[in-house]
């Protein structure tokens, strides 16, 4: 049907189709048998029973053919209802199948309605295993972080004997950690966390530091042999209770008064016991010679500060450099306070003990040197050691001037007359003996030149005054000339005393005025002297006062020629032997030079006399008869015979 | 290097005597600072340096007193005596008088210091060995005669300056290892501080080497 119908098309396609018969034979033609393979096959088929080409095969070709397809069509039906009995079968089993089928989907809905609840449970349970896991493991971190491995806490809990784990340091740092991490957590929504970590952290801190300080006091405590052994873990110790100060000051308090206890201990048995078997010798055996005792004493504290110092530092020495300095002054002062009174009531007294003005110069000026030298090493000027050594100093300082004092007024009790040589006193050997030897340790002296200089003026401000007073008061009773020359001589011992030394060149000058006053005096005596002795005084004085109203010289009473003649006679016999006119307190002056310088200047002033007499007597006013022969000598004549 | 300074296991006071400008105070900052210091200012009463040395693998803190050795300081620096370990007595080895006036300063240490001090004589600028005064052959005989350890030093090259310190530190330790030197007893010029068994000595040392701060 197919093909006829394609057939009937292809045929329409060639050509239109004007007539059935070309239609026909057109089909015909185009016909191609050999393709047409039902054709083939229909063809092959009615090969098979159509055998005979007769009419009446052809008649019944039809017939036949039909025949045969009904017999096919019956076996078709046959064979289908063998088939369709298998069908029925098979549907039965499908159908038992999809019953089967529908009864399990049916039962699988129910179960898996059943199921939902769980799937779904077990569902929400695996993510929240999830999320537990995961938090434990968060949980797992913090705790890592912010909380103590027991170890950690049996270490800082400590041992029942007290002494320290070697973690301690550790496991403080980890306890320190913490506490400072909370303040993250703070910042953060976990507060309560923070909060109750950082109180636990807290405790755990506190009781550490409170174990760690008795821990470190109790060590420092023991440190109060001769050289202490400040170990490693107790430097450790300091440097963490750093972060306490209380307890950090607390603990080197005890470590101060422990090398306190060691410094007075070993001051003490230097000064009673001395070195291994005796030697050095103890100190206190020399307390007879009182610049050594003293000596030794300040020595010891000086070197035995020394010392401190290492050991502080030592146990500083984990703390940064600045700390230990800081800390280094404070402590010092604390060790040394101990022996303060040790040593001042020493030198105390030693110093009141009256050991002379020469030894307490001596010890005012070492108690001095070791102010200086003792607070250089302490590296402060204040402190109890200190303000003791200034004290002491203060006090030998005023015991040194009390003496000096002393001295000069036992010297004013009872003044000694001048001896008949008017040279010195007794007392003023003593006192020039004495201001020689403090000038002599002076020059010794251990403190700075500056120092020194200013001490001088005031030793001589306090010893000078009172000797030049006492010489007075003992010249008193002497006449002008004798006082004069026993000045003189007493200035004069002085000056040799004092030009011996440094710094003296003020005190030499003012002296010097002094002696230029004395000598004056006796210059103008000595003249007066000669012109008493030659008998020239009174006409001298005569012709100093004469005013020309008077009328004439040679007119006045006693001025006579015959009177000048005489007494120029007389002069010309001193002119010839000049030595003899010497007055006798001349003499005694002690100082060649100073004799000397008197007697020329005497001279001087008689020359100077005797031009003015020449000049008045050779004078017409005063008509004096043949004056040549009254003054037989020019003033350049006796010039001459008197130098 | 902070902890350096304060490891050691022994303080050694020494003390350096000799007349004024031998260089008492030259040797000592050769010593200590390991250079020469030319023009040196005149030692005021006393003065110390303090080194770290290592004597039979112990450390061991020399703290050496320098003293003036003019005569205005003599009553001051003879008080100094008393603590000294070791003596080093100085002389100028081209100005005979120093040579001449050391047994004033034998005599002083002798008496002053305890039985044990160890003495060293020195005989100060080797250098100038175109002005020497004093022969070396001389100077040995009386250390020898005196029982004195004795070397010929310059301060300014530095040439035996260690050995005259560290010799005289041997002598010393020597002496508290035989038993000659009590530590117990006062003023032995030796302080000993027992490193306890808590710390081994070993960390103090690797804290040496590592050279750390804090
Ligand atoms: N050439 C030379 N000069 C030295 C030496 N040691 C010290 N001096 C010099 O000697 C002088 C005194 O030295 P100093 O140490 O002050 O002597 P002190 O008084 O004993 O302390 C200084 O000018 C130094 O420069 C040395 O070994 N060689
Ligand atoms: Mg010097």
């Amino acid at each position: 049907m197919a093909d006829k119908e394609q057939s009937t098309e292809t045929l329409t396609a060639a050509s239109q189709p004007n007539n059935p018969l070309s239609r026909k034979l057109n089909k015909l033609l185009d016909t191609r048998l050999d393709n047409d393979k039902d054709m083939l096959e229909a063809l092959k088929s009615l090969s098979t029973f159509f055998t005979g080409n007769n009419l009446r095969s052809r008649r019944s070709l039809r017939s036949d053919i039909e025949r045969k397809s009904l017999a096919i069509n019956e076996e078709f039906v046959q064979s289908f209802a063998e088939v369709n009995k298998q069908l029925e079968s098979i549907y039965k089993d499908v159908h038992g199948m999809s019953e089967c089928c529908q009864d399990m989907t049916s039962r699988l809905k129910a179960s898996k309605e059943q199921t939902r609840d769980l799937i779904s449970q077990t569902t929400k349970l695996q993510a929240e295993s999830q999320k537990l896991h995961m938090k434990s493991q968060v949980v797992d971190a913090f705790l890592a972080k912010f909380q103590l491995k027991p170890h950690e806490v049996k270490v800082l809990r400590g041992t029942k004997d007290g002494s320290l784990h070697p973690d301690f340091f550790t496991a403080l740092t980890r306890v320190k950690q913490i506490h400072n991490d909370c303040k993250v957590l703070l910042r953060t929504n976990h507060q309560t966390a923070g909060l109750e970590i950082m109180e636990s952290m807290a405790l755990h801190q506190e009781s550490a530091y409170e174990r760690l300080y008795r821990w470190a006091q109790n060590e420092c405590r023991m440190l109060s042999g001769e050289s202490p052994d400040v170990n490693n873990q107790l430097c450790d110790a300091m440097l963490a209770l750093k972060d306490r100060p209380v307890l950090f000051r607390y603990t080197l308090d005890e470590f101060g008064t422990a090398r306190r206890t060691a410094i007075v201990r070993g001051f003490i048995d230097a000064l009673t016991k001395g070195g291994p078997g005796g030697t050095p010798r103890p100190i206190e055996l020399h307390s007879h010679d009182p610049l050594r005792y003293v000596g030794d004493m300040l020595a010891w504290l000086h070197q035995a500060i020394a010392s401190e110092r290492e050991h502080i530092q030592a146990l500083l020495k984990k703390c940064p450099a600045e700390e230990i300095e800081k800390q280094t002054v404070d402590i010092l002062g604390h060790i040394t306070e101990g022996v303060c009174r040790a040593l001042k009531v020493r030198v105390e007294q030693v110093l009141v003990s009256e050991p002379g003005s020469v030894e307490l110069y001596k010890l005012a000026n070492l108690l001095q040197f070791y102010c200086s030298t003792i607070g250089e090493i302490m590296k402060t000027n204040s402190g109890a050691l200190l303000s003791t050594l200034n004290e002491l100093h203060t006090l030998g300082v005023k015991m040194f001037y009390n003496s000096l004092h002393c001295h000069a007024s036992k010297q004013m009790e009872k003044v000694e007359f001048p001896p008949p040589d008017l040279g010195a006193t007794s007392a003023l050997n003593k006192t020039l003996r004495l201001l020689q030897d403090i000038l002599s340790s002076h020059d010794n002296s251990v403190v700075p030149l500056d120092t020194r200089r200013e001490h001088f003026s005031q030793i001589l401000g306090c010893m000078m005054d009172p000797l030049i007073q006492m010489c007075s008061v003992s010249a008193s009773h002497l006449s002008t000339v004798d006082m004069a020359t026993y000045m003189v001589n007493c200035i004069y011992l002085i000056q040799s005393t004092l030009a011996l030394y440094e710094f003296t060149d003020q005190r030499l000058e003012m002296l010097q005025a002094q002696v230029e006053a004395h000598i004056d005096t006796l210059v103008s005596e000595q003249a007066s002297f000669v012109l008493n002795q030659s008998g020239l005084a009174y006409l001298f004085g005569t012709v100093q006062q004469h005013q020309p109203k008077q009328g004439p010289l040679s007119a006045i009473q006693g001025m006579d020629p015959a009177t000048v003649k005489t007494a120029m006679t007389k002069f010309d016999s001193y002119l010839s032997s000049p030595d003899v006119y010497v007055m006798p307190q001349c003499a005694l002056l002690l100082s060649t030079k100073l004799r000397e310088s008197v007697k020329k200047r005497a001279v001087g002033l008689l020359c100077q006399a005797y031009q003015q007499m020449y000049t008045a007597i050779l004078g017409p006013d005063n008509k004096y008869p043949n004056p040549n022969a009254l003054v037989p000598r020019t003033p350049d004549q006796v010039v001459k015979l008197l130098s | 290097m902070a902890t350096g300074p304060y490891n050691y296991s022994y303080i050694f006071k020494y003390i350096i005597i000799g007349d004024m400008g031998v260089g008492k105070s030259c040797l000592l900052h050769q010593f200590t600072e390991k250079k020469f210091m030319a023009d040196c200012p005149h030692t005021i009463g006393v003065e110390f340096g303090t080194r770290i040395i290592e004597v039979a693998g112990q450390k061991i803190k020399l703290q050496i007193w320098d003293t003036a050795g003019q005569e205005r300081f003599r009553a001051v620096t003879r008080s100094y005596y008393r603590g000294a370990a070791g003596a080093l007595m100085v002389y100028d080895i081209t100005r005979r008088s120093t040579y001449n006036h050391l047994s004033s300063w034998l005599t002083d240490a002798r008496n002053l210091t305890n039985p044990n001090t160890v003495i060293f004589l020195i005989g100060n600028k080797s250098d100038l060995e175109a002005q020497r005064d004093v022969t070396y052959e001389e100077a040995k005989q009386f250390a020898e005669e005196n029982g004195l350890m004795f070397l010929e030093c310059s301060a300014k090259t530095g040439e035996n300056v260690e050995d005259a310190f560290l010799d005289t530190a041997k002598k010393i330790f020597q002496n508290i290892q035989d038993g000659s030197l009590d530590l117990n007893a006062a003023e032995s010029g030796v302080q000993h501080k027992p490193t306890s068994p808590r710390n081994a000595l070993n960390t103090d040392q690797a804290q040496n080497k590592e050279g750390c701060g804090c």
